[in-house]
């Protein structure tokens, strides 16, 4: 009894410390794992600004984007930082997925008017000051009838040359400008439209 | 092996206090040169600007040989004066020693550390017969020097990280350069008295006791992994400094002197000792591999485990492979072979085991960092900014756990979003510590299974109580 005394004082001891480890969640003590990005994520408020509904839009289009190519947003979001390792399906995938986003937030109600966003807009752009004011007069009835923000959104998209704007994500300034001048193109093209059906 | 051929000591029992305790500080100080290095190896690597693996070198130079050195010095202390022969150690010890604390290179450091390690063999296979003369008694002689060297390897890290904190890793080697020669007096002291059987030389010596010295050899590459892998757990991947890491790794060497006042009052005998330390190590590496957080106090209890199965289990089987065999200093040096190519063994398996897990965290921890910056609410402009300032520091520490502070330290937000910086910085942090954490997983485990297999040559034993 005296010899197995020892050696059953040892598994007790050893069976205590691991008991009160694994209860405390030794083993799942892993980094945060990425989530399934085909299981929709709950979309949060919006501020009726530029940079929240771009934000929103890129961060439900990413997701979108990973569940088409079938990896992790997570991984895509690295894989866009290093172009060289990006899948060639990627920048289809991207606008794909950038649409997406744009009729889920439309679908969900949570898509500002673009009455809404054209003071911060014009604020923005590169534009004469005259023609800022004149915009800026139109009556936004008028503007929200004439600029419906879905289908602007979607065809700003359509206009977005993806593959060379992920060349680009390194340089702001070169992003902001390719954006701006997809956006203002999408109007004018909407604008345009509507004036000849 | 038969106890008319023991080696008596010519000394009646009663020994040398003074003699004693010199000769022990040697064998402590050379043991403890095992694993001396493992906290400064951050220190040494920036400072000759090397790689993991060349630096990992510093280690395994000294330990490799030693294992080899043994033997053959402890057949020349056989044939030899011991108390020469340890002289000759000595002075060969602090020599090297001098040039590890002056080394310009890594190359001329690693080179200097073998030189150690052969000056330090002869240092502790003449250490046990002398130990045995100066104490007047063959088995507290033995049992004196199975303790110095446990207390050695015990504290030996420790003792090196602090030095490193307080001065530099260079400092390591300073230290050791009067400790050394302080015993020389010693073994000078004792020239001629170690007055051998011609019976016993004439005969052939004893087998080894392999059981003992496999075990030994085993639980050995478990107690590296132990050290090195805590060491390296606890300054890379949780980036504290080396002084709070020595610090927190004290509880082994504390657990290991207490063991044997804890325990051995319950005279179990060497195979339950053996057995219930290998137990204590295998499930105090486990404990390290399912540690539930990154905070020092979680790795105290599994420390403790390790450090009492070292107390119990090698002290024990250093006993019984040293027991009623001769030429002591021969199967001596057995046993120091047989540890410290258990100690080679063990970085040969773990270290490959431990940099690939390394590698492959690289994948899901930047996959968490980017889902909590996708996700921190903070606006676009702010997240794009941190996430370059953040591939750039993920890009220059390539290989390593990154630093992620001086991505956040420059970085310049409106008051109202200081907070949420803050809070992502500590998430950043933590995830970065459960990749860690996480990538020595294997490496503790594969260590755990070493110090199970040891059981079996345990088992095997005969069990015999320590009188």
């Amino acid at each position: 009894m005296r010899r197995l005394g020892l050696p059953l004082i040892a598994v007790l001891l050893v069976a205590a410390v691991l008991g009160v480890q694994v209860a405390a969640g030794g083993g799942n003590y892993v980094p945060r794992q990425p989530a399934n990005p085909c299981v929709p994520r709950p979309i949060p408020p919006i501020q009726p600004q530029l940079e929240p509904l771009a934000e929103q839009i890129v961060l439900l289009g990413l997701n979108s984007a990973a569940c088409r190519l079938g990896i992790s947003r997570e991984r895509l979001v690295l894989a866009l930082a290093d172009t060289r390792s990006l899948n060639r399906r990627a920048p289809a995938a991207l606008k794909a997925g950038l649409r997406d986003a744009v009729d889920r937030l439309n679908r969900a109600g949570r898509l500002p008017k673009v009455s809404q966003l054209l003071p911060q807009a014009l604020n923005q752009a590169a534009l004469p000051g005259i023609v800022k004011t004149i915009i800026d007069a139109i009556p936004a009835p008028l503007v929200d009838s004439a600029l419906p923000t879905a289908p602007l959104l979607r065809r700003t998209i359509d206009d977005l040359d993806v593959a060379r704007l992920l060349h680009e994500l390194n340089d702001p300034r070169q992003l902001n400008s390719a954006v701006q001048s997809a956006i203002l193109h999408a109007a004018l093209r909407q604008i345009l439209d509507r004036l000849h059906p | 092996m038969s106890s008319d051929r023991i080696e008596r000591p010519t000394r009646p029992p009663g020994g040398r206090t003074g003699a004693v305790a010199a000769l022990s500080l040697a064998v402590a100080v050379v043991l403890g040169d095992s694993g001396v290095v493992t906290l400064a190896l951050p220190e040494i690597l920036r400072d000759f600007g090397a790689g993991v693996g060349e630096v990992a070198w510093v280690l395994i130079a000294f330990n490799l040989v030693l294992a080899v050195v043994a033997v053959p010095a402890a057949r020349v202390c056989v044939r030899g004066d011991p108390a020469a022969v340890t002289t000759v150690g000595l002075i060969g010890f602090a020599l090297a020693t001098t040039v590890c604390a002056v080394a310009p290179s890594l190359g001329v450091l690693i080179a200097a550390r073998a030189i150690q390690a052969a000056g330090g063999a002869i240092v502790i296979v003449g250490s046990l017969e002398l130990l045995v003369e100066a104490t007047g008694r063959e088995r507290a002689g033995a049992r004196r020097w199975a303790a110095a060297g446990v207390a050695g390897a015990a504290l030996g890290p420790v003792t090196g990280g602090l030095l490193t904190w307080a001065f530099s890793w260079r400092s390591i080697f300073v230290v050791q350069i009067p400790v050394v020669l302080l015993v020389l007096p010693t073994a000078i002291a004792l020239r001629g008295r170690v007055v051998r059987d011609r019976g016993n030389l004439d005969t052939s010596p004893d087998r080894p006791h392999v059981l003992a010295n496999l075990a030994l050899a085993l639980l050995s590459a478990a107690l590296t992994a132990a050290l090195l892998l805590l060491v390296l757990l606890l300054v890379d991947g949780w980036r504290n400094s080396p002084a709070v890491t020595a610090v927190a790794v004290t509880a082994v060497p504390v657990a290991a002197l207490g063991a044997g006042p804890l325990f051995r009052s319950m005279r179990a005998g060497t195979r339950s000792e053996a057995v219930a330390g290998s137990v204590l190590i295998a499930g105090g590496l486990t404990g390290l591999a399912l540690l539930p957080g990154a905070e020092l106090a979680w790795t105290i209890a599994p420390q403790l485990l390790v450090g009492l199965g070292l107390g119990l289990s090698v002290d024990s089987l250093t006993a019984a492979a040293l027991r009623d065999r001769v030429p002591r200093a021969l199967h001596g040096g057995w046993t120091i072979s047989a540890r410290h190519a258990g100690v080679v063994v063990g970085l040969a398996i773990l270290t490959p085991i431990f940099t690939a897990d390394l590698r492959h965290a690289e994948t899901p921890a930047k996959e968490a960092i980017a889902s909590l910056v996708l996700d921190a609410p903070l606006p676009a402009s702010t997240k794009l900014e941190l996430a370059d300032r953040l591939g750039h520091r993920l890009v220059a520490e390539r290989g390593r756990v990154p630093d992620l502070r001086p991505a956040f330290k420059t970085l310049r937000v409106p008051a109202t979003q200081e907070h949420a910086v803050a809070a992502l910085e500590l998430a950043l942090e933590d995830q970065l510590k459960r990749a860690a954490t996480s990538a020595f997983r294997t490496s503790f485990l594969v260590a755990a299974g070493l110090a199970l297999l040891a059981l079996l040559p345990a088992l095997a034993l005969s069990e015999r109580s320590r009188s």
